[in-house]
């Protein structure tokens, strides 16, 4: 019997990694990522090579220094020129000719005010105008301060706030990653429900086909659903796979050489430290199985039961309506980890695949309860294979109208 | 104690579907090795016959046993089902397809993969071998299922109106691979409206009218025993002299004329007052019942009218 299900996995899992579509969403999502990086970093580059030399007019005496080590930061090439009566005509002049991008003129008012004067040949970026304010108001702020005998780098630089926990209850000391939980769960979400639906498609196809009827009498419905179920997760595995060992790739061997070859890209560098760990990689991996033998037991349940695709539609509206509320929780429950309220839904099986990683993922949840809602997704996988198996038996040979609820309990019944 | 001698064994099968009965209290056997035909307009309980020996449907009462025992069990390895729908794994290519067929009833890859080649050429196939199933056209299509039927050279061979939309040349083709398959002692149990096809190719048929059994017998000797008189004429002239007390009624094939008589008719007086009205007779032959009348006679014409289907298409008038 094992023969069967393994020849139904083999057919299922090839049919599909080969198909234009699989390679095409499998490829292009580490190809998206990789466009998202290079794409911003490109033209990052392309304005910074038009905007890159500035020369410094300092009447105050003492700004070029804390400027220029900001500035170059930046990306920009710095050079300081003395002052002089024409220099601003001699500046303008090199400007015009293409020597310099701009010219920023300090005085003694900047010192006091944070005003100052820059001549530019092309408008520069908002973020280049913020990042040029704040490093002339910075070293004015600096140089003050100094002056009264305070050290006020540390300050200038934004402070840290350290924590203490002072309860048991964490699990990690991790670091709350709030786009890490949001992107997750709904991540989750979609592959989940994409491949449950591939399966409720599957069993559609065969069923209206009528190759069922062949493959039936050659062997047992349930191994059939066995084999369906199995060949698809693996396929979504094998997509999951790539996704996340490219992605892997691409962040941290391509970051490294992106910052290496523009300096200016240095502020990326916290999406490295940002990525979630092994371990969070194993959780999502294992939230994917469980939620995926969850739902796609019900959805193949839905594909036997029904005839054409608009009955299909019609038939997992209760599952999406169902599904709207964990998604709708994600947002509060990532503000809010610990309530009872989202501990409880979080433990709900059909709900924990997208809160569990929300909650974990906003930090500090203890882990029995992550292991509590393992052991029940496990006991409810069980229980929907059992009843989806019942109703896929009877259903995948039947024709004529979708059966209605009473008729549906005598299947699981006499099945 | 398993009885081997039949293949397939129904007795007293009943299944209804609401108030509608497609199949009531239907008895028959089908001996082993032997070549079947189960006939009957459309509409009249075939297929759910069919499919009630397949275990798709069960039957409200009555059994059901192949090769004298449990049929869950020989259905896997031992029978090979073409169903009345036609159905395939359309982007599938065909040697995989096939090879996933011969597969799932334990048949090891590469073998498999060896006789769907063979049979794929065999039909004329080969160059298809590697193309989507889609891209076939259905005659083709329908000839990929045939082969997926036989890839595990089942013992049991059920076959459900195997020729229908093909055309004539394939149909030859396959009602040869058919009697090759009979000819090596498979059992065949083939399901058909068409009366003259079974009738060249059954050696025991099985008629089926309003979902039940109207006759079960071998054929030779089926028409040897009947006793209805079908003469075959042709002839130029008025046709005044076919009306009389003798003729049941009359059919027409390819141009010619049969004249159903009645029981006990005798034919002579036919051609007499024929030769008496000046008309000139081509061709005055006695021959023996065609499964069409002799069906009709048994289940009466209204039988097939029932089926909602014109006369001469239902029936096989080719």
């Amino acid at each position: 019997m094992w023969v069967n299900v393994w020849a139904v996995i083999r057919r299922e899992y090839l049919e599909r990694v080969r198909s234009k579509w699989f390679v095409i969403s499998t490829l292009g999502g580490p190809l998206l990522m990789v466009l998202l990086m290079v794409v911003p970093a490109y033209f990052l580059l392309l304005g910074e090579q038009a905007e890159r030399k500035v020369a410094i007019v300092d009447g105050s005496n003492v700004l070029y220094e804390r400027i220029a080590p900001h500035l170059e930061d930046g990306g920009f090439e710095v050079e300081e020129e003395r002052w002089h009566v024409d220099v601003v005509t001699a500046l303008r002049q090199q400007a015009t000719e293409g020597d310099l991008w701009g010219f920023i003129v300090l005085d003694e008012l900047t010192l006091e005010t944070g005003e100052a004067i820059i001549y530019v040949t092309s408008r520069p970026s908002e973020i280049h105008q913020l990042r040029l304010r704040s490093a002339i108001t910075r070293a004015a702020m600096e140089y003050q301060l100094e002056r009264q005998g305070l050290d006020a780098g540390a300050l200038l630089s934004g402070g840290e706030l350290r924590m203490e926990l002072l309860s048991d209850e964490g699990t990690s000391a991790e670091e709350p990653q709030f786009w890490v939980a949001y992107l997750g769960a709904f991540f989750l979400y979609m592959v989940i429900l994409l491949y449950a639906v591939s399966v409720m498609r599957a069993t559609l196809e065969e069923k209206t086909s009528r190759i069922v009827e062949v493959i039936i009498s050659s062997m047992k419905p349930w191994h059939l659903m066995l084999g369906k179920i199995l060949g698809v997760g693996a396929v979504g595995l094998t997509q999951l796979a790539v996704w996340i060992i490219s992605g892997f790739l691409i962040i941290a061997g391509g970051m490294p050489v992106l910052i290496a070859v523009s300096p200016g890209l240095v502020q990326f560098e916290t999406v490295l430290s940002a990525l979630p760990g092994i371990g969070m990689m194993g959780l999502f991996v294992c939230l994917f199985i469980f939620g995926f033998f969850m739902y796609s037991g019900l959805y193949a349940a839905v594909g036997a039961m029904c005839n054409t695709d608009e009955e299909a539609q019609q038939a997992q509206l209760p599952m999406i309506m169902l599904l709207v509320i964990p998604i709708a929780m994600v947002s509060i429950v990532i503000v809010q980890p610990m309530t009872p309220m989202a501990t409880w839904f979080s433990l709900f099986p059909l709900f924990s695949p997208f809160l569990m990683w929300a909650r974990v993922a906003s930090g500090g949840i203890p882990a029995w309860q992550i292991g509590l809602s393992f052991l029940l997704m496990l006991l409810t996988i069980f229980a929907i294979a059992w009843v989806a198996g019942r109703i896929y038996k009877v259903g995948i040979l039947m024709t004529g109208k979708r059966p209605t609820l009473p008729e549906l309990w005598r299947w699981v019944k006499e099945a | 104690m398993i009885d081997n001698r039949y293949a397939i064994r129904l007795k007293g099968v009943t299944k209804c579907f609401g108030k509608h009965t497609a199949v009531s209290e239907l008895d028959f056997d089908v001996p082993r090795g032997a070549l079947y035909g189960l006939l009957g307009p459309n509409g009249s309980g075939k297929t759910t016959c069919i499919r009630m020996i397949m275990g798709i449907l069960h039957p409200d009462e009555g059994s059901v046993s192949l090769f004298g025992a449990d049929p869950d069990e020989m259905r896997r390895t031992r029978v090979g089902y073409l169903p009345e729908e036609r159905g395939v794994y359309r982007k599938m290519k065909c040697i995989e397809f096939l090879t996933f067929l011969a597969e799932i009833r334990g048949i090891p890859r590469f073998e498999g993969q060896k006789r769907s080649k063979n049979w794929l050429e065999r039909l004329g196939l080969g160059e298809w071998a590697d193309r989507r199933i889609q891209d076939l056209s259905k005659g083709m299509q329908q000839k990929v299922q045939f082969i997926g039927t036989v890839i595990h050279e089942p013992e049991l061979l059920i076959l459900d109106e195997p020729f229908s939309g093909l055309d004539p040349i394939n149909q030859d083709v396959l009602e040869e691979i058919v009697r090759d398959f009979h000819s090596r002692g498979t059992t065949i149990l083939l399901s058909t409206h068409l009366m003259d096809q079974a009738e060249r190719l059954c050696e025991r048929v099985c008629l089926i009218s309003r979902a039940r059994k109207v006759l079960d017998s071998d054929l030779e000797e089926l028409k040897a025993e009947e006793q209805t008189g079908v003469v075959v004429v042709n002839f130029e002239g008025s046709d005044q002299w076919l009306k009389g007390p003798e003729i049941d009624h009359i059919d027409e094939l390819n141009g010619e004329l049969h004249l159903i008589l009645k029981d006990g008719a005798d034919h002579q007086q036919i051609l007499k007052r024929g030769l008496e009205s000046g008309a000139k007779i081509l061709r005055f032959d006695l021959v023996r019942p065609r499964l069409h009348e002799i069906f009709v006679r048994h289940a009466g014409a209204g039988a097939v009218g029932d089926a909602g289907t014109p006369k001469n298409t239902s029936l096989g008038f080719q």
